[in-house]
């Protein structure tokens, strides 16, 4: 009789025990290998902006304040933990850790801004802003997003006219 | 004449209390041995009595298309539940015993059935309409099982009164009770439909597959709709002990009323079992399966009206 | 007597969370992430935590996947549907920033755009684990583990010499610091 082939079913899955992980209670590490949170270590970055320009989610924002201070900034937002910053980074300066608890309840609380010191020039030294936009973006590094706004900015020349750098899509929610 | 009635109505507070409390115990107890069946460690025990606190503390929205039908559906199925626990013996007569027959049960049982058809078509969208005219056709296939079962209770003890037919009367004829027990194997068979678990609960705990009627409902008339169905579990059980396994009913006040409470425990276990270890049944399954029952009761109906 | 029940009701709100899963344009890989949560090696229904059906029945809504331009109004509706007081939690990096395809052709954003969300669990897809811690720090069972980190470099790291200052001695290029810089 099926009823009786069912209760004979409920007394094996009983001998199974209970399978279920203490979690919260007691810790689980991640296997080794596992791609976590990655940690910038900033004693070693050289601030060459690899990682910046690897990044598939543009995650990592690079901002020169002056000649001598790259900020480099990373929003833990839209990261996908894949790695290829680390595979690039020349100095190894950024380790994909193993840490996976990262729930917050603000997103801010994953990010990392590393403040660099990039030296000047040996043999002319200038410190004086140029003319052309070219020769700005020559002497400022080709790299400057939007910090404030948390932005990637993909046409450089909206950063030096003020223009919106990102066409918003309207929508209508209602 | 006051003193009595006085008696009776402490003596129906008393059972409505302990319905309400017991129903979310057994509840918590069918969850965690679901649980333990499927290898995992399950809510606590008293996890439903948190869940309905918890309902009971949301907002109450208003919804669907009409909602002062919802909310008398809400209030009406609660409260046929709980008068059909007044007139059930709980290991001691029952409050109100005198005050109604049998004919009043099945028409008190139907209605709280009736409630969930009234909930879905309050609400109005397809996928309640469709619940509901699951229910309806599984209503129309199982009411008239319990019916068959009272009844031959009725033709043996040859009265419609509720304290002599829920004793034990399917057995109560002369013979062998042929009749008792094959109501008796049609009554276990059909027990999981009565009480809405597993194998047919199509019509309205359907919220893996589709919403079903109880879609629209939040807050505390969705507390007081699973509070129904919770203490559906019991007074069917209650039934089922006082209809088909009376024995020791009528011990003392504290033997009696703790048998009885443990066949209900044994009861709620078995629908348990079946529950976890089932998948869901298809409407047309369900109907089938109802149907061959009906033959087989009616069957027995006939073999009690000529006296076995 | 009214105000002893209402702080009860309040109190049991986190012993039983119903959830309500939306994927709103996801890859599924969070989806099946949060299945797994439900299975009994990663039990979820121990903290009274149960998958509901329809909205109406949930107090959270777990948002999973960036927001679309298809679905944006069905999850503004759905998350309208849920009774007070609710919570929103938002699984995954898509959901969290817009994940990888944050500047794609359907994709608004992130799912706050749309919605408020009080919880975000990051991961390409979070681990089970990660789900579960998420869902205990939302409950207060544990606190969480991460803070803005910022780091300023000492100035001036690297040294500068000048080619005035290195001698040779003995075949070897010695610099001796001078104190000019």
């Amino acid at each position: 009789m099926s009823v009786l082939s069912k209760l004979k079913e409920a007394i094996v899955c009983l001998k199974a025990g209970r399978v279920t992980l203490p979690y919260p209670a007691q810790p689980r590490p991640a296997p080794p290998q596992f791609r976590g949170r990655p940690i910038f270590d900033a004693t070693k970055c050289i601030g060459c902006g690899g990682c910046a320009s690897n990044c598939p989610a543009r995650e990592i924002l690079v901002l020169d304040v002056c000649q001598e201070i790259r900020i480099l900034k990373y929003l833990g937002r839209r990261c996908a933990y894949c790695g290829r910053c680390a595979d690039v980074c020349p100095e190894k300066a950024i380790t994909m850790s193993l840490e996976f608890e990262n729930a917050t309840n603000s997103i801010g609380d994953i990010s990392q801004t590393l403040e660099l010191f990039m030296s000047t020039c040996q043999r002319c030294g200038r410190c004086f802003k140029e003319s052309s936009p070219l020769e700005q973006l020559k002497m400022k590094g080709y790299r400057f997003d939007d910090l404030k706004n948390d932005r990637w900015i993909f046409k450089s020349q909206s950063y030096l006219g003020d223009q919106p750098v990102v066409d918003d899509i309207k929508l209508d929610l209602e | 004449m006051e003193k009595m009635l006085i008696r009776t109505i402490m003596a129906v507070v008393a059972n409505v209390c302990m319905v309400l409390l017991v129903a979310p115990l057994c509840q918590g107890m069918l969850r965690k041995v679901t649980a333990i069946i499927q290898s995992r460690q399950g809510p606590p025990i008293l996890q439903p009595y948190y869940d309905l606190l918890k309902l009971l503390g949301k907002e109450d929205l208003e919804s669907g298309d009409s909602p002062v039908m919802q909310r008398f559906a809400a209030y009406l199925s609660l409260a046929t539940v709980l008068t059909v626990a007044c007139l059930v013996p709980m290991g001691f007569p029952a409050p109100m015993n005198g005050q109604g027959d049998v004919i009043l049960l099945i028409y008190l049982l139907t209605l709280s059935g009736i409630c969930t058809l009234l909930a879905g078509l309050s609400a109005g969208s397809t996928y309640s309409l469709v619940g509901i005219s699951r229910q309806m056709m599984i209503m129309i296939a199982l009411e008239p099982l319990f019916a068959v079962a009272i009844i031959i209770g009725a033709i043996h003890t040859r009265s419609f009164r509720l304290d002599t037919v829920l004793n034990g009367s399917v057995y109560a004829n002369e013979g062998f009770p042929w009749s008792g027990l094959i109501m008796l194997a049609v009554m276990l068979l059909s027990f999981q439909a009565f009480v809405e678990r597993v194998p047919f609960d199509i019509g309205e705990a359907e919220t893996e597959i589709m919403e079903g009627p109880l879609m629209e409902y939040s807050g505390p008339k969705l507390a007081l709709f699973k509070y129904a169905s919770m203490v559906k579990l019991i007074i069917y059980s209650a039934l089922f002990v006082a209809m088909f396994a009376p024995w020791g009913s009528g011990l003392m006040f504290p033997l009696g009323w703790l048998l009885f409470w443990a066949k209900v425990f044994v009861l709620v276990l078995l629908v348990t079992l079946v529950a976890a270890t089932h998948a869901r049944y298809r409407i047309d399954q369900a109907i089938r399966f109802f149907a061959s029952l009906m033959l087989v009761a009616l069957s027995a109906l006939v073999l009690a009206g000529y006296g076995f | 007597m009214k105000n002893m029940l209402r702080n009860l009701c309040k109190k049991m709100f986190g012993r039983s969370l119903w959830v309500y899963h939306a994927n709103s344009g996801g890859c599924n890989g969070c989806d099946i992430e949060v299945l797994n949560v439900l299975t009994p090696y990663y039990d979820a229904e121990r903290f009274g935590i149960k998958l509901v059906g329809s909205p109406r029945h949930a107090d959270v809504m777990l948002c999973q996947g960036p927001a679309m331009r298809s679905t944006a109004k069905a999850l503004k509706r759905a998350y309208e549907a849920m009774p007070a007081p609710k919570l929103v939690f938002a699984i995954g990096s898509c959901a969290c920033g817009g994940g990888m395809w944050h500047d794609s052709y359907p994709v608004i954003g992130p799912v706050e755009k749309i919605l408020p969300v009080n919880y975000y669990i990051p991961g390409c897809p979070p681990r089970p684990e990660a789900i579960i811690y998420g869902v205990a720090v939302a409950l207060g069972l544990v606190d969480k583990k991460t803070a803005p980190v910022q780091f300023k470099q000492m100035e001036y790291p690297i040294p500068q010499y000048h080619p005035n200052d290195l001698h040779t001695k003995d075949e070897m290029v010695v610099y001796e610091k001078i104190d000019r810089i």
